[in-house]
């Protein structure tokens, strides 16, 4: 699996090499508020991210941040 | 367009979070079927810009929790919670609820550091505290992009938390005297964003999290030797040690003028054998200028670990026990619905509801509302 996860980061590097660069004026569409990663509030997110800390037994991926709970 | 305005669209589109000054106030309901958790937590953010290189955020929030979680009770008790009963050989035992009542409160700040080539350095303390939890963290990031055009960066980050926990030997010698413990977790991270073309882009993370030191559910317990003469309620007991690895995918586009559609994907693996896979589709759609709309499901599906068993007859001398589900074989399903609106340009606010349901039996609905002002 973690072979899969190296060739697919490895796909996006070359992607990001080859592909057309997109200029800074190019990306008034990237910018919008329904194109952030987690969508229009972090703070609704952390709650989702926390509720499912404690109902599941995996965790990860989403940042380094954030501090423990004894709710797990 | 006028320069001024692509300069200032670069700019934004060109940070991985969007920095901007506002305070923010939410407030959460959570609350599972049959009466087991509700959890009531009002929280405060402040995201504040010092000069062009630095922005720092704060997020406050306290946590009022309530209910009775599934826990093995001694049927020959007085109706007490099973916290109360001590071994004996004569009860039998049956899956009931234990009652609890919980505060938590938590802290963070998180400090932003840009450098003139837009790199960004992200410093983070985490505070937890519980009747019978605390947790400290530190955080450190760095993202940096890899071209001029901003069009892909890569981040890494690491993080460690020491958390001390309260135990109570309820079960074991049956005492009730309390114990600290201790535990600490690494959790390390690499980061590349990638931008596709004008309307999508793609993250990408790889992630390692080690745990160390007292890692059982201070709350549980299992049956040992229940065909046995000597039947007995003990402490579930967890290895010391748990190194954990994964991969997180997420890809975003812009369907429409007004449409946005997200996925994401992590994977996760443990030396306890829990494996999870877990699929996120989120869309958002712009209706006015004011008002957005937003709709999601999210699946997740993981694996047991190597030492769970919800049975009351399985278990006898094993080092390591647990029968709490959240250790067990299960899926999930999280239906979300949002919306947004925007009174004017400095005031916003939302509302969120979701429904979530595991296949152990647990339901629960989580409703979130806030206001946001910009300044």
């Amino acid at each position: 699996m973690m072979r899969l996860v190296l060739l697919f980061l490895l796909g996006v590097l070359l992607m990001g090499c080859s592909g057309k660069k997109v200029k800074p004026w190019e990306k008034e569409n990237l910018a919008q508020d329904i194109m952030q990663y987690g969508g229009l509030h972090p703070e609704v997110k952390k709650f989702e991210a926390h509720v499912y800390f404690s109902k599941e037994a995996s965790r990860g991926g989403s940042g380094v941040g954030g501090g423990g709970c004894g709710c797990n | 367009m006028q320069l001024s305005k692509i300069t200032a669209i670069a700019i934004i589109a060109s940070s991985i979070v969007q920095a901007e000054n506002y305070v923010s106030v939410e407030f959460l309901q959570y609350d599972e079927s049959d009466s087991r958790v509700s959890v009531s937590a009002p929280s405060l953010s402040i995201s504040h810009d010092i000069g062009t290189d630095y922005n720092i955020k704060a997020d406050f929030v306290h946590d009022a929790v309530s209910g009775a979680t599934p826990a093995w009770k001694s049927d020959t008790g007085s109706g007490a919670s099973s916290r109360d009963d001590s071994s004996s050989s004569s009860s039998d035992y049956s899956y009931g609820k234990q009652k609890f009542n919980e505060e938590r409160n938590a802290g963070s700040v998180l400090l932003t550091k840009r450098f003139d080539n837009r790199d960004e350095l992200y410093t983070g303390v985490d505070y937890s505290r519980e009747s019978d939890f605390d947790s400290k963290s530190v955080s450190v990031e760095y993202m940096h992009y890899t071209d001029n055009s901003h069009n892909q960066s890569v981040s890494v980050g690491a993080s460690y938390a020491y958390n001390e926990i309260l135990s109570y030997d309820y079960y074991d010698t049956g005492s009730g005297a309390s114990q600290k413990e201790t535990s600490s977790s690494i959790n390390a991270e690499i980061g590349l964003s990638q931008v596709l073309d004008a309307k999508s882009s793609l993250k990408v993370a790889g992630f390692v999290i080690s745990d160390n030191g007292y890692l059982s559910n201070p709350h549980a317990s299992v049956i040992r030797d229940y065909k046995m003469s000597n039947r007995r309620q003990s402490g579930d007991s967890r290895p010391d040690t748990r190194l954990a690895y994964g991969a997180d995918v997420k890809y975003i586009r812009l369907l429409t003028d007004d449409l946005s559609y997200q996925i994401g994907y992590r994977f996760y693996d443990d030396d306890w054998d829990i494996g999870s896979h877990t699929i996120n589709n989120d869309v958002y759609y712009k209706v006015t200028e004011n008002l957005t709309l937003g709709a999601g499901v999210r699946y997740y599906a993981q694996t047991e670990a190597n030492f769970y068993n919800g049975e009351k007859d399985f278990f006898s001398n094993e080092e390591f026990a647990s029968s709490d589900e959240r250790l067990s074989d299960f899926e999930a399903l999280t239906y979300k619905g949002s919306m947004d609106y925007k009174f004017n340009d400095k005031v916003s606010f939302n509302l969120g509801g979701e429904f979530y349901t595991q296949s152990t039996g647990i339901d629960a609905t989580l409703f979130t509302t806030g206001v946001k002002y910009r300044y």
